[in-house]
């Protein structure tokens, strides 16, 4: 714990295999995907007009913004980090497409973990999925968390330090 | 006679790889009402995307926004004409485009466009009032064979920076032009 009571999360408390706690959202109305779209100023028709979608596009159904899915993967990984430590680098690919109504989960688990000078770099796969098992994003992220009794990770971060 | 089966990656396409944009700096500095907006849509309650007092106590030192946010800050400037003018003409248009674009766009003759994937590094966060600037480069133009034909992927690095000349984020972003 620190001096005002958060859990402090140290490179010695994570063990390979370890499962982040999912993230979970939804079921995705088309009342959120024209939230998200009007929040970012993004009037890509596939994500609020149907027959557009539908009939021009091809596609299924109304399609859960990519650009708001990746916030959702990043929200995991930050989460489970906390604020001692630091999400450095994440990528994921989006192979799949999550519809309106889905209701998707953001998960991680520790693949390696590896002590690096003053702090610990650990490294996660990532994914989510939809309600109908889809893995529809996958892809992983590399964290950065303090030693137990060590140095505060620095911020801003950079490789090099 | 067979038909040579034709690739959209033309010279034109092919020279627009490596390709720069000038520094640009987004359309707005942080706004806390645009970060409020997004993290409610987001649906991510962290108060350190909300609560000033809480996050003075951390080491940002006041409201910051995700970690992504810069990337939506490129917005249509005031002065910029309206894109929602293009559906008196073409009421097929797709909705996309019309923001602040960086680079010039990659001449295909394909009009569906999905996001393919992110790859990002991240140095520190945006605070409410910076402001930030962006510069991209197209990494990589390439082609591949889907199930209903021909995939373009365009791979666009831009680099966030603040006021202070700070590096915030690196982020790559595949788009699938199909």
């Amino acid at each position: 714990m620190t001096s005002d009571g958060r859990l402090r999360r140290c490179f010695e408390d994570v063990q390979i295999g370890d499962l982040l706690p999912p993230v979970v959202k939804g079921p995705m109305s088309p009342v959120h995907l024209m939230r998200w779209s009007a929040a970012i100023e993004n009037w890509h028709r596939i994500h609020y007009d149907g027959r557009f979608a539908t009939e021009h596009d091809g596609l299924p159904d109304l399609l859960v913004n990519g650009s708001w899915k990746q916030h959702v993967m990043v929200q995991v990984v930050k989460d489970w980090v906390g604020l001692d430590g630091w999400l450095w680098k994440i990528s994921f690919q989006f192979r799949g497409m999550d519809r309106v109504w889905d209701t998707v989960t953001a998960w991680g688990r520790v693949t390696a973990k590896e002590a690096k000078g003053n702090y610990g770099i650990v490294h996660c796969e990532i994914g989510m999925r939809n309600q109908r098992g889809e893995e529809g994003t996958a892809g992983t992220a590399v964290c950065v968390l303090p030693m137990r009794g060590g140095d505060a990770v620095p911020y801003p971060f950079h490789a090099a330090q | 006679m067979e038909t040579q089966p034709t690739s959209h990656i033309t010279e034109a396409v092919r020279s627009l790889i490596g390709a720069q944009s000038d520094q640009q700096e987004a359309t707005e500095p942080v706004e806390r009402g645009a970060v409020r907006r997004f993290v409610q849509a987001i649906l991510d309650d962290d108060p350190a995307y909300r609560d000033e007092q809480y996050a003075q106590g951390t080491k940002f030192g006041g409201v910051v926004a995700p970690p992504l946010f810069p990337t939506h800050m490129f917005r249509r400037r005031p002065d910029a004409p309206d894109p929602l003018d293009v559906l008196r003409d073409n009421p097929d248009w797709d909705g996309v485009g019309g923001t602040d674009a960086l680079l010039p766009p990659v001449p295909v003759p394909l009009g569906r466009i999905l996001n393919g994937g992110v790859e990002a590094e991240f140095h520190q966060l945006a605070k409410v009032g910076d402001r930030v600037f962006a510069k991209s480069r197209y990494v990589d133009i390439y082609e591949k064979e889907g199930k209903a034909g021909k995939m373009v992927f365009t791979v666009v690095e831009t680099s966030y920076t603040n006021q202070d000349g700070a590096l915030l984020a690196v982020v790559r972003n595949t788009i699938i032009r199909r």
